[in-house]
């Protein structure tokens, strides 16, 4: 079986059915048993303006990054895709609208712009939709076909695909979309020469047995939520975590939950505390705008020891910042924001899959070390669509890590006793015996204000102790390559972690001795792991997404050695071939 | 600040090549364009028949990289075919529905198949073979076919006889001597062409025409006047080249067989030349048009239209005649190089 790697981006401007095509491509392509890595970027304007870009890389092989360069663009909008030809390979393909209803000027078509070595198939796209669908709306759907047609997509089985996506809308929109994929699809069989050596045809792969779900970040942290016997979730619209309120919303009170949009992100973070407070499990959801005010009041879960689970989907900052771009430069405000010592744990999960399982594992660690656990994602993360197993809901036992006082605790109940892992049995409040006072002053045992010389250290070390625990619990960092004499280590961490991976894979095929280690566990910090891997390596990069090198700062104190970097703002995710690049500059 | 020179040339032969060095080695600034419809970088022609047969790679074919363009600052855009010139408003009109503003035109779009008026209704029968667009789908075919019929009444008709030779095809030849292109077959040389073919397998038939060609489930079968009947998988015409104009008619720019030029190889727009295949031109001393033909006159003529279109005055004159040798044959060819 020929290896296929080949990554597809359909351009649009909002309101073109970009992003509905691109999910229809990847969702049939993951059917088909290739493996999927997608990714949507649309503006934060509505309708009618600004530029969307559905991008999927479907291989047969194993993937771990989105790719950094198309080999396919599909143009539904010509001044989008000319924007977005600087990402297309030399030996790249565009697929565009080549007769609009008016002469374009020189600059205006992407035809212009095409650079010779690229190949450009011309189809009727509008012409197309219109005599299928009477309508411009199915030019995404006409270009599928063509797709379809020219690359060797199945194109009868896709028709099911697009009939299974729509078959909820009603037979005039079913039928449109059907008709104007066919319209492509001949008129490309009929009128396109093929000159290019693109092709899913010769390499489909054997379906998988596995059950797979095809979900992005925000789709992932939704359902373990739910999974995870989620019973309020609060929250306040904000680019790029609105999907996990919009999931939350429809489906958590088909479980008896309750789902509030807040007036604000305070107020937010204060119904979550106030929930953990009363025992139920509780999350919200924001991007760094909503996650500096939420950063007060979430440490009074810390505190006062309330479970809460906070989801902090990353977009460049600072302020209001590029709400629909990627970047990494929560993690400051994600392990320290907030007032005096305040220990949490923060989890950023490294793909789609952990996304799911980090989420589950931040209700049970919550709820356990009865703290504030922040889940780090990113834009990209966010919105980056993988074809996964299906995740296993977590078991019985793990819907309930409350640590219970025993009756006899309970008779002279110290709500903030002081035990040896620092983990004070909780009551729920309603539990006879279990009256205490919750406060975010620094208190005794009894949760009675304290300010004297011995308490507030003790309760300090308590907080930073118990956390410690969690650990264990957590995934084990990532150790890639080999485990002694590697010349570079890279490390990484979020949606980097995936890019990293794939660039050490490729460098060691280029004979490099590299090595990869990623941690999902950011706070408690893995020290004792990260320091062996270390010590293995004679050099160590970092990549991260964000100006300052903030995980390298991190890790710096800890390796006391000196850490090469490879930091970048640009917005975008950072590729495997920028960190190859890096690695080979290192290995020279 | 002036709006900078736009000097387009439609064509990717040797002609339009030669003409994009020439405006670039004498005009730093202006923006240079090549346009093309064929999707793929300036190639020998000639090599298209060992091409289709599969004995040499894309790379083979091509005359020089596309970095060429880059370092020289020279537009390239393959694939995309001119529909329309507009020489007053001094536009072009792009199939694909764009329009590009020129302020000097070189037209070098070579030739087109020449199809006999005797074969115009079995044309879509027939397999053509002039450039890399029509190369590109013949391939799979040729690929394919186990029996081959070539309407032969040219020189590259020889070159694909003897491509095809290396795979072991069947070949039926029907040799249409009276009209070859770009020579005149004199005396017995046709006889001769036939007999030395004979020798080497090739069952080839001099001077019989096409009667009918019909198709079914993918089998031709060609029947001709002297009552011979053909059946193959693939029919392939090879009747030499026309001038390719068929777009500039109703323009404005004055064309007959080709595009009308004068011996500077302007047309009747001062900053319109054309040159290369498709360009009928202006011999004062004859007083008459010649057409040209082949690959090395080409490449002059572009050269001499980009310089005078810049303010020389170069007379264009056809190269010295060759001989070519055609399976064994020697022939004397009006300016078709020797390769
Ligand atoms: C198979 C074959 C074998 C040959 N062998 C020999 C040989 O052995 N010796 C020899 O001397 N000559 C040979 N020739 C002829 C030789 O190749 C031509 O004489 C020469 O290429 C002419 O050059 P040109 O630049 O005028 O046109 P061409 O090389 O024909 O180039 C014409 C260009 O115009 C472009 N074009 C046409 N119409 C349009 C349009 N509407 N819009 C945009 N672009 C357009 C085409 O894409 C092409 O790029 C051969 C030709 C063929 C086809």
């Amino acid at each position: 079986m020929a290896d296929v790697d080949i990554v597809i981006e359909i351009c649009g401007s909002a309101g073109d059915g970009t992003i509905s095509s691109g999910e229809i491509l990847s969702r049939f392509m993951s059917s088909q048993g290739f493996e999927i890595m997608s990714f949507d970027s649309y503006p934060s304007e509505i309708r009618g303006f600004g530029k969307c870009v559905a991008h999927s890389r479907i291989s047969n092989k194993k993937v771990l990054s989105p790719g950094k360069y198309t080999d396919i663009l599909i143009a539904l909008n010509n001044a989008h895709a000319i924007s977005q030809l600087h990402t297309l390979r030399e030996t790249g393909i565009v697929i565009f609208d080549n007769k609009p209803p008016n002469y374009l000027e020189e600059d205006q078509s992407i035809a212009g712009w095409i650079e010779p070595g690229m190949i450009s198939y011309g189809i009727p796209l509008l012409n197309l939709s219109q005599k299928a669908s009477g309508s411009a709306r199915g030019r995404n759907m006409v270009a599928l076909g063509a797709l379809a047609a020219i690359f060797g997509i199945d194109g009868e089985q896709m028709k099911s695909a697009i009939h299974a996506r729509y078959a909820k809308k009603n037979k005039v929109v079913i039928d449109s979309n059907i008709n104007s994929f066919a319209e492509g699809f001949t008129w490309a069989q009929q009128h396109v020469t093929k000159v290019d050596s693109y092709t899913f045809g010769h390499s489909k792969p054997k379906p998988s047995k596995e059950k797979k779900a095809i979900i992005n970040g925000n789709q992932a942290v939704a359902q373990a939520a739910i999974d995870s016997g989620l019973h309020l979730y609060a929250g306040y619209p904000i680019t790029p975590a609105t999907k996990i309120m919009e999931i939350v919303s429809r489906e958590l009170p088909k479980k008896g939950g309750v789902m509030v949009q807040t007036e604000d992100e305070i107020s937010a973070i204060g119904h979550v505390i106030g929930a953990g407070y009363a025992g139920k499990r509780a999350m919200t959801a924001t991007s760094g705008p909503g996650f500096c005010l939420m950063s007060e009041l979430a440490n009074l879960a810390v505190m006062a020891e309330v479970p809460a689970v906070l989801v902090n989907s990353q977009r460049g900052g600072p302020s209001t910042g590029l709400p629909t771009r990627n970047e990494q430069s929560d993690l400051n405000i994600a392990l320290f924001g907030g007032s005096g010592d305040s220990p949490r744990i923060v989890l950023a999960p490294t793909s789609v899959n952990e996304c799911y399982t980090c989420t589950t594992l931040a209700f049970y660690l919550a709820e356990k070390y009865q703290t504030l656990v922040i889940i780090l994602l990113d834009f990209f993360l966010s919105n980056s669509i993988r074809n996964i197993t299906t995740p296993v809901p977590p078991k019985a036992n793990q819907l309930n890590s409350n640590v219970a006082p025993t009756k006899t605790a309970l008779k002279d109940y110290k709500r903030y006793k002081l035990t040896k892992n620092g983990i004070s049995p909780r009551a729920i409040p309603g539990t006879p015996g279990g009256m205490c006072i919750s406060t975010g002053l620094e208190h005794s045992e009894h949760g009675h204000p304290r300010y004297d010389r011995n308490t507030h250290p003790a309760m300090t070390e308590k907080r930073f102790n118990k956390i410690q625990g969690a650990l264990s619990e957590a995934p084990k960092p990532r150790w890639v390559g080999p485990k002694k004499n590697v010349d570079i280590g890279v490390i990484a961490w979020g949606s980097t972690a995936g890019s990293a991976h794939e660039a050490v894979l490729n460098a060691r095929k280029e004979g490099i001795n590299v090595a990869f280690m990623s941690t999902v566990i950011l706070s408690p910090f893995p020290v004792k792991e990260i320091k062996k891997f270390s010590e293995a390596c004679s050099r160590i990069l970092v990549p991260e997404l964000n100006y300052t090198g903030q995980f390298a700062n991190v890790l710096s104190p800890h390796l006391s050695r000196s850490i090469e970097r490879l930091n970048m703002v640009t917005g975008l995710p950072i590729s495997a071939e920028d960190i190859l690049e890096k690695i080979r500059d290192m290995a020279r | 600040m002036p709006k900078k020179d736009h000097y387009v040339i439609i064509g990717n032969g040797p002609a339009g090549n030669s003409a994009a060095d020439a405006f670039r080695a004498n005009d730093k600034d202006a923006r240079v364009t090549i346009i093309s419809d064929e999707a793929f970088s300036f190639f020998y022609r000639h090599k298209l028949p060992q091409f289709v047969a599969g004995n040499i790679g894309e790379d083979d074919l091509k005359v020089r990289p596309y970095s060429v363009y880059k370092e020289q600052n020279i537009r390239l855009r393959l694939g995309q075919c001119v529909d329309r010139i507009d020489p007053e408003e001094k536009i072009l009109y792009l199939r694909h529905m764009e329009k590009v503003g020129y302020t000097k035109l070189v037209i070098a779009t070579g030739g087109s198949p020449r199809i006999l008026p005797s074969l115009t209704s079995f044309e879509k029968h027939l397999r053509f073979m002039t450039g890399y667009n029509n190369a590109i789908k013949l391939m799979p075919e040729i690929q394919k076919a186990k029996t081959i019929t070539i309407l032969g009444g040219d020189l590259i008709s020889f070159e694909l006889v003897k491509a095809l030779r290396t795979m072991k095809k069947k070949i039926f030849f029907i040799f249409y001597s009276k009209c070859f292109w770009p020579v005149e077959l004199t005396g017995n040389m046709s006889a001769k062409i036939c007999a030395n073919m004979k020798k080497k397998n090739i069952e080839a038939y001099a001077d019989d025409t096409v009667e009918t060609l019909t198709e079914k489930g993918n089998l031709y079968t060609l029947k001709t006047a002297s009552g011979r009947t053909f059946k193959s998988d693939l029919v392939c015409c090879f009747l030499g080249l026309v001038p390719n104009i068929g777009y500039i008619i109703g323009s404005g720019i004055d064309t007959e067989r080709g595009v009308l030029v004068n011996e500077f190889m302007q047309t009747n727009y001062k900053d319109i030349y054309a040159c290369g295949d498709c360009a009928q031109i202006y011999d004062p001393k004859l007083k008459d048009y010649w057409i040209s033909i082949g690959w090395s006159n080409a490449g002059l003529q572009g050269k001499i239209a980009a310089m005078n279109l810049l303010g020389s005055s170069k007379v264009v004159k056809p190269l010295p005649k060759s001989i070519r040798d055609v399976v064994g044959i020697k022939i004397q060819t009006s300016w078709w190089d020797h390769f």
